[in-house]
């Protein structure tokens, strides 16, 4: 068992990100929160990716440095998507600023309980 | 048989569509949207009736839009128009009788002075443009397209008067019509899956008779299905009866004649042009279908009998009427299909005198129900004579349409050695008599105050129980054991029938606050009534008075059922009613007459003898 | 001449940042930029569609990288549906938004931003490439649902953030199998090499479909993942929540079908006939939960989104038949939808613009206050249960027919009565509509029975958002708008047009389908 998952360690470690991440989208009441969650989820989703383009041995993906180098379209991709990762928490992050100004609140309970009582 | 490209189709199905665009647009101006309802409705039957010469020497015309959906492989379906013999009998019945009620509905509406007139007119010409489509269409998807128009464009009207009870009634027939649109939908797809094509072809499509048994059967029990719904083969028909609560013009023309005989035709595509009489017969669905018609005929006779409010036994007769076209189809004989085809104008022209005379006994007196028009043939002498002669030919008594009709259905139930069938029939023709008569006999020979009992609509099913037919003022216990001897709660119409005034009462009730002089005709009214009142206002059923409700709330002043007090006042023939109304009841009537007397003068019997020989290949 | 391609994705994109640029000039100048953009993307796509249609599919590679490595873009008869659908519907919702707001420039820069994404999505042939077209339009849209006034479309923005965000994710996630699996991104590469190296039943195969699926399941709102929608679409302001009810699902719709047929291809499903199967049970589920929650629904716009959950329901059931007829019928329903939908949303904004209404009750004898629109929103309603002869019942007989082709006839059931629960909710809101009499709340006086200028008082605290700190209702972001603003012929103009294009479009369906025919033969070959 241990030695069909320790060369994959990453993936597990992929996987416990992920379920890091939903649980604290799904678990935490406070919005900041659930956006850091959701920021541990992508992380996971990046960190598969790099796995995968890892070859034992292999030096970083640039020119300047020897053969054999490890997959550089994966980390060409994350990039990408660590940008896109950013945009989104900064829009998640204004729009909690505009729920706090409106409803003085982060808590997603109470939040729901004053939208109900509208 | 030959093709002949043609507009007039088209045109006749638009003529009526595109007069809802005046129409809407002459709202404040009443007399000039009643000149295009008008215009539209001579247009709609001068065209129809200008592709009869053609159609009865061997015509077909036909207005062909090109490819509208695809069917299997290289197959497809048209988006066209042909107006052949049946869709043109059809057309042609729904175009004439058209015009007679677009005269109708001015006395009519303007008589009881209706809200949303320009809403009933516009809707009005979209169904019966809808209805020439069905009659006219080329295939079973375009008939399909068209038999969902007709069920949006009805909507309206049923919902016309907006009370609880019509939008009860409108979501009640919304889901029964749709709800039978959807099988209409499955069939054809499974018939265009089988064939490749839904095009009609007399005597049925070639490729449906090699195909899968198992599938062409569920076919034709999904088509015949769904269009059974709008046919009212029981049990399906429950629409009908509530759909009485649309004002009568509605119920004569759509609800009479072009909504639930666009049911009819589209079973008579189905049995004579999609699986032709050969096919069908292989497969064994007639005799399936001739059983539910035959039940339909019997049982909706019987229920008819214990119907007090006249719109709700005319719906009923109307179920029942139905289904004899439907047999005569069902019964795949010759002699049997002409006789249900023709029983399409028969019935129509006789249904339609009766709905007018019972539109205009509501109009002059506002009464609905059977039990108060004792007597009535004093004041309406001319509506009840028309009256008379209509039952009379629902009846099958020679001399009215309904005769001739029925010969042909006795004839043809006896040659495909169906006698019980036969037995239905003429078990039906007793109970006609047996519910029309009473309504004739007691308008000419009773008076309001000497009023004969009527047990069964009085009296619980069995008879246990039976209260004191004076009524007396013991109501408060009274209902309660004779309620609960109701075993069809369906047909609630029972606490209504033996308390004929209730609404005048629950009406009167919201009127009484503000009021007082209203509360004190309420009781006048109530006081003078030869069938008592009882208190039973909680009953478990509702009262189903709708036009009454409805325009009670809208007249000023108000109206009671029955007659006045003193009596229903003599009047002449030509005093009795406005033109508007009259005139279209004697025109209607005159219409069964002819039928009935000279049937091979009229186009119709030589169109159905077309058709019958196109399907069969018999020559009447 | 097939740097046209590019400009495509690049003209809305460029146009985005102008408007926002041009906002540090002269503010409320977003509308025209965003006008000037959208005819030229109008012009564009057509003028795209229109070589399809003369020469055939056209593929283009961005930057001159040999394919396998480049970016390649494709426009085939299906995407140029897309991107034909994408450019008229912003232009048409455009026409609307000028008078109904927001008016501010950034929301131009986010509207312009979401039609370059869209049509970024439509016309990629590289997963990865798609992956960050889905994102950039996600993010727009949640910017454009924030974009009301309060608190409830921020709440509901950051809700849709939160589990649109996972759902890209989980499709980013599906990618990386597939990525590990065959060592390419580009699609048509991507399909070769499973076909011929990888095989359809490898594990990293399967959990790569299953990772895409569920992840453009949630972007396309198929039940139970649909939980975002409503919300979103109830709380954006109207113009947006017609764009968005329109577009986003759609495109994420062609989406699946281009992965699911492009990339994993027909053998795919063949091999593995569990996940047909599963998608086609999605669907149908869909279809009924979507229509039953509709039913139960007060608000109008949320019924309308529910309504959306089971119309997607039919193009994923449409989808999962892998039949060429059920093709057809996906993108003609999806085309139909887009419309249907989307001017349901801009009638349903026209009706609580002129009388504030916005529940199913308040829509009582709306029919006597504003025939035109209560008449356009009964037509569009209609067109949308797929009364004959309109384009939702010519799309649902695609679907249909091409069920009975494949014998699947429990789903054929279910596609044809959908007309019947689709008729359930719309025939409650018609009757409403047309056979009830208009109750003037309390406080509200003399009301004239078919104009449009509603006394506003009484009507701003029935207005949807409900919210004390909402008390403008139809205010824009400057704030000094009037209370109740007109409708403006534009925004008639927008909904009646398409009513009747709902109900004569049907008769172009056939031409359209023969246009398509080649390239869904060749997407399910």
């Amino acid at each position: 068992m241990i030695d069909a998952f320790a060369p994959r360690y990453l993936y597990l470690v992929t996987f416990l990100l992920l379920g890091i991440g939903t649980y604290m989208m799904i678990g935490n009441r406070n919005l900041v929160k659930k956006v850091i969650g959701m920021n541990l989820f992508q992380t996971g989703i990046f960190l598969f990716f790099i796995a995968a383009a890892y070859v034992e041995g292999a030096s970083p993906a640039v020119l300047t440095r020897e053969a054999p180098h490890v997959s550089p379209l994966p980390h060409v991709l994350i990039l990408t998507a660590i940008v896109v990762g950013v945009s989104l928490t900064a829009v998640a992050l204004g729009l909690i600023v505009r729920i706090y100004a409106d409803y003085g609140t982060l808590d997603a309970d109470v939040l729901w309980e004053v939208r109900h009582d509208d | 048989m030959t093709d002949v490209s043609s507009l007039r189709p088209l045109a006749t199905v638009l003529v009526s569509a595109v007069a809802i665009a005046p129409i809407l647009a002459s709202r404040g101006r009443p007399n000039l949207r009643e000149s295009w309802t008008m215009l539209a409705a001579l247009a709609t039957f001068g065209l129809s009736a200008s592709m009869v010469p053609g159609v009865l020497a061997g015509d077909t015309y036909v207005t062909d839009f090109g490819t509208f959906l695809p069917g299997v492989e290289s197959g497809s379906v048209a988006f066209a128009l042909q107006a052949d013999a049946l869709g043109l009998l059809f057309a042609l019945l729904a175009s004439a009788l058209w015009v007679i009620t677009s005269l109708y509905s001015i006395g009519y509406m303007r008589g009881l002075d209706e809200d949303s007139q320009t809403r009933y007119f516009a809707a009005f010409a979209g169904s019966v443009s809808a209805a020439v489509g069905v009659a006219l269409a080329d295939n079973l998807v375009v008939l399909f397209v068209f038999y969902e128009l007709l069920t949006v464009a009805t909507y309206p009207l049923v919902t016309h008067d907006q009370t609880d009870e019509a939008r009860a009634a409108g979501r009640k027939y919304l889901a029964y019509t749709f709800g039978g649109g959807v099988a209409v939908l499955a069939g054809t797809l499974i018939v265009v899956w089988l064939t490749g094509t839904a095009d009609f072809t007399a005597g049925g499509i070639a490729a449906l008779a090699e195909s899968d048994p198992a599938m062409a059967r569920l076919a034709f029990t999904l088509l015949v299905t769904g269009f059974g719904v709008k046919a009212a083969l029981m049990p399906m028909h429950s629409w009908l009866p509530d759909a009485m609560v649309a004002p009568t013009p509605v119920s004569g023309l759509l609800h009479a004649v072009a909504v639930v005989k666009s049911g009819v035709f589209g079973i008579a595509r189905v049995v004579l042009d999609v699986f032709g009489p050969e096919t069908v017969s292989d497969l064994g669905m007639g005799l399936p279908l001739a059983v539910v018609a035959a039940f339909t005929i019997v049982v909706a006779s019987i229920i008819a009998l214990r119907q007090d409010n006249l719109k709700r036994r005319l719906a009923f007769s109307t179920v029942s009427q139905l289904s004899y076209i439907v047999l005569g189809l069902a019964l795949l004989e010759p002699r049997a299909l002409a006789g249900g085809l023709l029983h399409i104008p028969a019935h129509a022209f006789m249904k339609l005198t009766l709905f007018f005379c019972a539109g205009a006994i509501h109009v002059e007196t506002h009464t609905d129900d059977i039990s108060e028009m004792a007597g009535i043939g004093k004041r309406m002498p001319g509506t009840m004579i028309a009256f008379g002669i209509a039952s009379l030919g629902m009846a099958g008594i020679p001399l009215v349409a309904g005769f001739v009709s029925k010969w042909y259905l006795l004839i043809g139930s006896v040659q495909a050695g169906g006698v019980v069938f036969a037995g239905a029939l003429l078990v039906s023709g007793v109970l006609n008599v047996a519910y029309f008569w009473p309504i004739v006999y007691q308008a000419f020979f009773e008076s309001e105050d000497a009023v004969g009992s009527k047990p069964l609509i009085e009296n619980p099913f069995g008879g246990r129980d039976a209260p004191v037919p004076d009524g007396g003022r013991n109501a408060d216990d009274e209902p309660a054991g004779a309620t609960d001897g109701v075993a069809d709660p369906d047909e609630g119409e029972y606490a209504v029938d033996r308390n004929p005034s209730d609404h005048v009462v629950e009406h009167s009730a919201s009127k009484r606050a503000e009021s007082p002089d209203a509360a004190h005709a309420d009781e006048d009214a109530e006081s003078d009534r030869a069938v008592p009142d009882d208190a039973d206002h909680n009953g478990p059923y509702e009262p189903e008075h709708y036009d009454h409700v409805a325009d009670d709330e809208d007249a000023p002043e108000h109206h009671h059922a029955g007659p006045p007090a003193g009596g229903w006042e003599r009047r002449a023939l030509s005093s009795e009613t406005t033109w508007f109304m009259l005139g279209p009841i004697l025109t209607a009537a005159t219409g069964a007459v002819v039928l009935g007397i000279v049937p091979d003068r009229v186009a119709f019997l030589r169109l159905v003898e077309i058709v019958v020989a196109g399907a069969t290949g018999v020559t009447l | 001449m097939t740097d046209l391609v590019p400009i495509a994705v690049a003209l809305p994109i460029v146009a985005s940042v102008v408007a926002l640029l041009a906002g540090l000039v002269r503010s409320r100048s977003g509308w025209y930029v965003a006008l000037v953009g959208s005819v030229a993307q109008v012009a564009l796509t057509a003028e795209l569609a229109r070589r399809v249609v003369a020469d055939g599919a056209i593929r283009y590679v961005v930057g001159n990288f040999s394919v396998p490595y480049g970016i390649e873009l494709v426009i085939d008869g299906l995407s140029a549906t897309m991107i034909v659908l994408v450019a008229v519907t912003a232009l048409g919702v455009l026409a609307y938004a000028r008078r109904a707001g927001p008016r501010s420039n950034p929301f131009y820069g986010a509207y312009l931003l979401l039609v370059g994404g869209l049509t970024g999505m439509s016309i990629t042939g590289d997963l990865f490439n798609l992956y960050v077209f889905l994102e950039i339009t996600g993010l727009a849209t949640y910017v454009l649902v924030g974009s009301e006034e309060g608190g409830r479309s921020a709440v509901a923005a950051l809700r849709y953030l939160l589990v649109g965000t996972v759902g890209a994710s989980l499709f980013l996630l599906g990618i990386g199998y597939a990525y590990v699996a065959t060592g390419t991104l580009n699609m048509a590469d991507l399909a070769a090499v499973i076909g011929e190296d990888v095989g359809y039943t490898a594990t990293l195969i399967r959990a790569s479909f299953a990772f895409v699926v569920v992840g453009l399941f949630v972007k396309v709102a198929v039940f139970p993942l649909h939980t975002w929608q409503p919300e979103a679409y109830a709380s954006a302001p109207d113009s947006v929540s017609a764009l968005i009810s329109a577009l986003v699902s759609t495109v994420s719709a062609y989406a699946l079908i281009r992965v699911i047929y492009t990339v994993f291809t027909v053998d795919f499903l063949e091999a593995n006939p569990l996940a047909a199967d599963l998608l086609a049970a999605a669907a149908a589920v869909s279809v009924v939960a979507g229509s039953v929650l509709a039913v139960a629904q007060s608000e109008v716009k949320r019924m309308l989104a529910y309504s959306s959950v089971a119309q997607f329901g039919l193009v994923v059931a449409a989808a999962s038949l892998a039949n060429e007829t059920a093709m057809i019928g996906a993108f003609v329903h999806l085309v139909g939808h887009a419309m249907m939908k989307g001017s349901l949303f801009l009638a349903a904004g026209v009706v609580a613009t002129a009388t504030g209404a916005r529940t199913v009750d308040e829509y009582d004898g709306l029919g006597e206050r504003l025939p035109v629109g209560a008449g356009a929103l009964a037509v569009l309603a209609l067109a949308m249960v797929g009364v004959p002869p309109t384009l939702g019942f010519v799309g649902k007989w695609y679907i249909a027919l091409g069920a009975v082709e494949t014998g699947s006839w429990a789903l054929l059931a279910v596609i044809v009565s959908s007309t019947l629960l689709t008729l359930a909710y719309f025939a409650r809101l018609i009757e409403r509509i047309f056979f009830r009499e208009y109750a003037a709340p309390a406080g509200e006086t003399g009301v004239a029975p078919d104009d449009a200028d509603v006394p506003g008082d009484a009507d701003v605290v029935a207005d949807g958002n409900g919210l004390p700190a909402d008390g403008n209702g139809v205010s824009t972001d400057d704030g000094d708008a009037p209370l109740r603003e007109d409708v403006s012929f534009g925004m008639y103009a927008v909904v009646v047009v398409a009513a009747l294009l709902a109900v004569t479009l049907g008769a172009a369906v056939f031409e359209y389908a023969q246009f398509v025919q080649p390239t869904v033969t060749r997407l399910l070959s």
